[in-house]
């Protein structure tokens, strides 16, 4: 390997791939001294490694100056003339000015996002500090303060955030830790019974929508729910609690069962809320009617949620929305994986997190508002792009989203629409199918509850 | 310097099957050329775009990689429109995955024809072959058979982990597609002798059966 580089290799050497030959002409370990000396960057003594002392001399080191050494030309070829060495040793120079230059100002950049940090942290404490002491004792005078709201809107702390969507979900479904206790038991006696003959009998009856509803599909959306993580996996921490929970809710409400993206939602909630806790908030969210609509595939309504959206994506994103429509891309393609896991699987989970907190405060519209944010703060790069590409950006967001860039994008867009708001667009249909299927749900969740207990 | 022979074709693929039978993967796999155990859930719809060069002519697929939730179906199904050609997934450790093909292809034929009145060339994938074979040597299905029955014009086991017989598999549906395109562009020339391509179909599925 060594001789295959000498042959080809020009003179210049990076660390650590070959060492330092001691034949040449000219010793590469001298150049590099040379170089220190003048720079007045030597070490003291030690010739034989010249980096460690000078790493010790240092506060920062910069690491390409020392990585790449000049090098004379192997000896089996003719020697550079004076003229162009000198040349090169200059241009060596200039490099390493350079990359020493950038260098200090990527560590300059790295402090002061090191301070930054610290600042976000300490506001983020005395932030903890207000919830936890003013907000949180008086929640139901105070939840709708336009102080409360301001300090809503630029985030709730980690630690109340659990407590925060907790009240303000609400627990309308009435639901209480025993009969998440009871859910969980049938689930598990499901769970024991089934697993022998499931095999069988799911293959037997393969056409039947039985096949959808068996506890499979949980246990393989599990294992890729926030992978990267690694807590929901098998073995991980949370992969019981997660499993549990979905469990429970398709013995809580079968018509629903499990659908795709629920773990998604169940996962953000155990990450903030305790078991059954989280449990109670998932079930609550998901009695949402918007949530309602998506989760039973409603398909109609689904639809109409999307008509709505497309008023104010027009209204707000005129130029943006006439370049979708030329391209035939339907919000569909995006907003169902947007809306089905409320951000969690196409935001960073920190950036989702806010999203839900004014979700929390605002109800559904928010989940509308986000996407034609969202829109708007890619607009200029979407307006390039064909169908494939704006489909895969948008089923792919960016892994960084600059959040205060995006909640600034989010709060300019206006949610009226010829004075008519966001409820009002949908044209009253999410109101009386919401009214109905809410009706429909309260009767089911009754009755549920009373068999449940019952048995 | 570009002449008209240089010929630029653009074709839409479903990528169908079971939940979690190593759709997304496939995909990963073809057009990335990576693996990851760690993909996500598809919700939806996800897109990538492959560019093969086919011939001295650039081919673009555009794969559709949707969800497999049977409780998807009516949301996803406007996905098929205007597709060129499809694949089928399933699981080889999961039975029950192996038992919905059936169902995916009905619902597909059902909901998507070409111009001609033919269903779209759909390739058969037995995903995850490095894990065993068990669906495919215990059920007694004759996998060429099976596939002449369903319409498939061919399978592969396929594995998205190790890399075996994606390319292979893609490039057989590319090679189909194409010949339905150039079938569908003879028929809309009136009055010409259009080949009877029952003769010609059979020969091409079986090149496409890894038949030894």
């Amino acid at each position: 390997m060594a001789t295959l580089m000498e042959q080809r290799d020009p003179g210049w050497k990076l660390f650590g791939k070959i060492q330092p030959r001691e034949g040449s002409i000219k010793d590469p370990k001298r150049i590099q001294k040379e170089y220190e000396t003048k720079s007045g960057r030597a070490g003291p003594g030690n010739p034989t490694s010249p980096r460690q002392s000078v790493r010790k001399n240092l506060d920062f080191e910069p690491l390409s100056t020392t990585a790449l050494i000049l090098e004379d030309r192997p000896a089996n070829l003719p020697a550079k003339p004076a003229e162009e060495a000198q040349k090169h040793r200059q241009q060596y120079e200039e490099m390493v000015a350079q990359a020493k230059k950038r260098e200090l100002k990527d560590a300059q950049k790295r402090k002061k996002q090191l301070e930054d940090r610290c600042k976000l942290e300490e506001s983020i404490g005395t932030a903890a500090q207000t919830w936890n002491q003013e907000i949180l004792p008086n929640w139901s005078t105070m939840c709708t303060s336009r102080r409360v709201r301001d300090l809503w809107w630029q985030g709730i702390p980690p630690s109340v955030r659990g407590k925060v969507w907790s009240l303000a979900v609400g627990n309308e479904l009435n639901i209480t830790h025993e009969l998440y206790n009871i859910c969980l038991a049938r689930a598990k006696e499901k769970w024991n019974t089934t697993p022998a003959p499931a095999t069988e009998g799911e293959a037997e009856d393969a056409g039947s929508s039985d096949r959808e509803s068996s506890l499979e599909l949980i246990k393989l959306d599990i294992s890729r729910t926030f992978p990267q993580l690694c807590i929901f996996q098998q073995g991980g921490p949370y992969h019981d609690v997660l499993h549990s929970i979905l469990g429970a809710y398709t013995c809580y409400r079968p018509d629903v069962g499990y659908v795709q993206g629920m773990s998604f939602i169940a996962a953000v909630l155990i990450l903030n809320l305790d078991t059954a806790d989280a449990f109670i908030a998932f079930a609550n969210l998901l009695n949402k009617p918007c949530q309602m609509a998506f989760f039973r595939v409603d398909h109609s309504l689904m639809l109409t949620y999307f008509a709505a959206f497309e008023v104010f994506f027009e209204e707000n994103l005129p130029k943006l929305f006439a370049h979708f429509k030329k391209n035939n891309l339907t919000p569909d393609i995006y907003l169902i994986d947007w809306i089905f896991t409320l951000y969690s699987k196409s935001l960073p989970l920190d950036l989702a997190c806010r999203v839900w907190d004014v979700f929390c405060r605002d109800g559904e519209e928010f989940l509308f508002r986000t996407a034609l944010g969202l829109l708007r703060l890619y607009q200029d790069v979407l307006t390039c792009m064909d169908f494939i590409h704006m489909a895969q950006f948008l089923t792919r967001l960016p892994d960084l989203i600059p959040a205060e860039q995006l909640f600034q994008h989010i709060a300019s867009i206006h949610m009226t629409s010829r004075n008519r708001k966001w409820a009002q667009v949908g044209c009253c249909t999410f109101y009386i199918l919401g009214f109905v299927a809410g009706f429909l749900v309260r009767l089911q969740t009754i009755l549920t509850t009373q068999i449940l207990r019952l048995h | 310097m570009q002449n008209n022979h240089h010929k630029e074709h653009l074709y839409k693929i479903l990528v169908i099957g079971d939940l979690g039978v190593g759709k997304t993967s496939i995909i990963k796999r073809y057009v990335h050329h990576n693996f990851s155990p760690n993909y996500r859930a598809t919700i939806g719809v996800d897109f990538a775009l492959k560019v093969l060069n086919w011939d001295q002519e650039t081919v673009r697929l555009q794969l559709w990689d949707i969800a497999g939730q049977e409780r998807f179906g009516n949301m996803t199904r406007v996905y098929y429109r205007e597709a060129m050609g499809a694949f089928i997934v399933f699981d080889v450790t999961r039975p029950a995955s192996f038992e919905a093909v059936t169902k995916w292809k009905e619902d597909l034929d059902s909901k998507l024809t070409l111009a001609n009145g033919k269903h779209v060339a759909t390739v058969l994938l037995a995903n995850k072959c490095d894990q065993g074979r068990d669906v495919l040597t215990n059920n007694g299905i004759k996998m060429e058979q099976f596939c002449q029955e369903n319409g498939f014009v061919g399978w592969y086991e396929t594995s998205a982990k190790e890399n075996i017989n994606i390319d292979e598999a893609a490039n057989c549906l590319v090679k189909h597609i194409m010949a339905s395109e150039n079938d569908m562009l003879q028929s809309e020339v009136p009055d010409t002798v259009t080949p009877q391509l029952e003769k010609d179909k059979g020969g091409t599925c079986s090149s496409c059966f890894r038949s030894q």
